[in-house]
């Protein structure tokens, strides 16, 4: 019954499920060496690997800060413990996870990387993929500004290697609102109403949430946002509470060090941004590419386990593929078949992928098209196809 | 710069655009002669800045374009930006312009002998699906909406629904037809809308073109 779709039409053997898709060539061979690429680099800043399961159970998955994504969530129930299980929405609460339990005793700061693929049950406005690949990293037991910036800085350079143009980077605070509201004497409800405004940047809204006054004027001018260097002047203009004020020294630290380590990468601050930072406890970032629809990574604090600071950064594949310069042509040489082995193995040595002919063919260069190749043999030298 | 740098802003089609024309005319920017030209078929227009184009579209899509980033700015009412409640768009200006309100309204005759406090299921038409659902669940009814494009009035009359949700302005369109307005959802103005990697990624292009709009709303 569920085969056929709502309107009595039998769907075709190709439809997937809404918000999943089959990745082929040769898209899923430059994923996969991107995948490696980022790795790689995390790998050079002493992050080491982990690989945690696709599945576990649900009230691990969502301890602590995992909450936030109790609604993005996967569940089904396990018919040998009769336990619910999760599928997990993110990697980065495994990493946390594992830190606070396995690797316990390990010295911290724990410096930890993943790769794979996450499902979510809604997909966003920007990326309606209900499954994406995730490539991140996690700096588990430090509270230090040094760790903030090292984390910030590793998640520019990794993207800025795949050679991405036009990077930016957004910093915020998704406390630095509701601090503010509570040092301005704000009740709950109006700060909600406030912090939603301030995420759309809605001047009106927030107008009718506080009206006029001091506190009004205060978190209008975190409406606007900009280059970093902008918007702390605004802020050097106010009076903020002490709270808040510190918040923002911790940003201006962060700011300061990007500049320092990455002098060309552009810096904005945005002290409105919350949403989609539900699990974050502290400074965070959102990295985009001009032109790029949707955000190629986020990172930031968080707490991990039991209480202890962490910070970390996770990479969408999905939206880097996109931000990435066209690849090479692929290089795919055909042998006809006949061709001893000891050739096809030179080639490949060479770098070459071998495709061989399976059976004699009358027009060889024909055969190499049909079949993709960008070469040929001509004279033992690979050729390239018109 | 390449051509395809331009900023990009979306106008609604219709009423409200007569109320923005001299709202962009205070901030600077000409549209080229087509874009008044009512039977063009052009659908993007040059300005005399040329980091700035024009495209006009239905006031729906308005939101749409723009939270995709099709268009970097729009004008787009309150209702349809709550409409959508896309996260990618960002609503910095309240223009103060395309005044209405969006409303509740049912047959006069169902007014007399209807106690909303009982009610726990509601038959509606709509073009707002998405606020009617939202508003009426807050106060624990489940709203059942017809999702009509135009001519909402006609449904109570035609036995469609009893109640729909729907612009109102003067209020003579309802009264025409027999309907009375029974609570305001919203007040509508249109608001300059942005989108949010646009004005990450080009803080200094995008949040110029604010502040001129800001500095045009000032000078009216």
């Amino acid at each position: 019954m569920n085969e056929v779709s709502d309107n009595g039409v039998d769907p075709s053997a190709g439809l997937l499920p809404a918000g999943l898709r089959d990745v082929l060539p040769p898209r899923a061979e430059v994923e996969a060496q991107v995948t490696e690429r980022l790795m790689a680099v995390f790998a050079g800043h002493g992050y080491r690997r982990i690989k945690p399961p696709l599945v576990e159970y649900e009230d691990t998955l969502l301890a602590g800060s995992g909450q936030a994504l109790a609604g993005q969530m996967f569940r089904f129930m396990d018919t040998a413990s009769h336990r619910m299980l999760g599928v997990r929405p993110d990697i980065t609460l495994q990493a946390a996870r594992i830190a606070a339990t396995r690797l316990a005793h390990d010295p911290r700061p724990l410096r930890l990387c993943y790769a794979g693929q996450v499902l979510r049950t809604r997909g966003s406005q920007l990326r309606p993929e209900r499954q994406f690949a995730q490539a991140g990293f996690e700096l588990i037991g430090s509270a230090a500004p040094a760790a903030d910036q090292e984390v910030a800085i590793l998640a520019a350079e990794a993207v800025l290697a795949l050679g991405v143009a036009g990077l930016s980077m957004d910093v915020t605070n998704p406390l630095l609102v509701p601090a503010l509201c509570e040092g301005l004497g704000l009740d709950a409800a109006v700060a909600k109403a406030a912090r939603l405004a301030l995420d759309h940047k809605d001047a009106a809204a927030l107008h009718d949430a506080v009206g006029p006054g001091k506190a009004a004027d205060t978190l209008a001018a975190l409406i606007d946002i900009g280059p970093a260097a902008q918007v702390f002047a605004r802020l050097a203009k106010l009076d903020l509470p002490r709270a808040a004020a510190a918040m923002v020294a911790q940003l201006r630290a962060l700011c300061d060090g990007l500049k320092l380590a990455l002098p060309d990468l552009p810096v904005t601050l945005d002290l409105g941004e919350f949403r989609g930072l539900e699990y974050h406890s502290g400074v965070s970032f959102t990295l985009f590419a001009r032109g790029v629809r949707g955000e190629l990574g986020r990172g930031g604090r968080y707490m991990a386990g039991a209480n202890e600071p962490a910070t970390g950064c996770t990479l969408y594949l999905d939206s880097l593929m996109r931000a990435l310069p066209a690849s090479p042509p692929e290089r795919r040489l055909f042998l006809p078949f006949g061709t001893p082995h000891v050739e096809a193995r030179r080639w490949r040595s060479e770098g070459w992928s071998v495709v061989r002919g399976l059976e004699p063919v009358a027009d060889a260069t024909a055969e190499a098209k049909r079949l993709g190749c960008s070469h040929q043999l001509a004279g033992n030298q690979p050729r390239a196809l018109a | 710069m390449a051509a395809n740098d331009a900023l990009v802003i979306a106008l609604p089609k219709g009423r409200i655009l007569k109320e923005v024309m001299p709202l962009l005319h205070r901030a600077g920017i000409e549209p080229e002669a087509a874009f008044n030209a009512d039977d063009a078929r052009q659908l993007r227009f040059r300005t005399n800045d040329p980091r700035i184009d024009l495209v006009r579209v239905r006031s729906f899509d308005v939101a749409t374009f723009v939270a995709f980033g099709a268009a970097h700015l729009g004008v787009a009412g309150n209702d349809v930006i709550m409409e959508f409640d896309y996260a990618e768009l960002y609503a910095p200006l309240d223009l103060g312009i395309g005044r209405c309100r969006l409303s509740v309204a049912e047959p006069r005759e169902l007014v007399a002998n209807d106690d909303p406090s009982r009610w726990s299921h509601v038959r509606v038409a709509t073009k707002y699906p998405g606020i009617t659902k939202r508003h009426f669940a807050r106060r624990g009814v489940q709203a059942e909406c017809i999702k009509l494009n135009g001519a909402m009035e006609l449904a109570p009359a035609l036995g469609l629904c009893r109640r729909i949700v729907d612009l109102v302005s003067t209020g003579s369109t309802l009264k025409a037809n027999g309907l009375v307005e029974v609570e305001t959802i919203l007040e509508v103005t249109s608001r300059l809308v942005v989108n949010r990697a646009a004005l990450k990624t080009r803080p200094a292009d995008v949040g110029g073109l604010i502040d001129r709009f800001r500095g045009a709303l000032d000078a009216a």
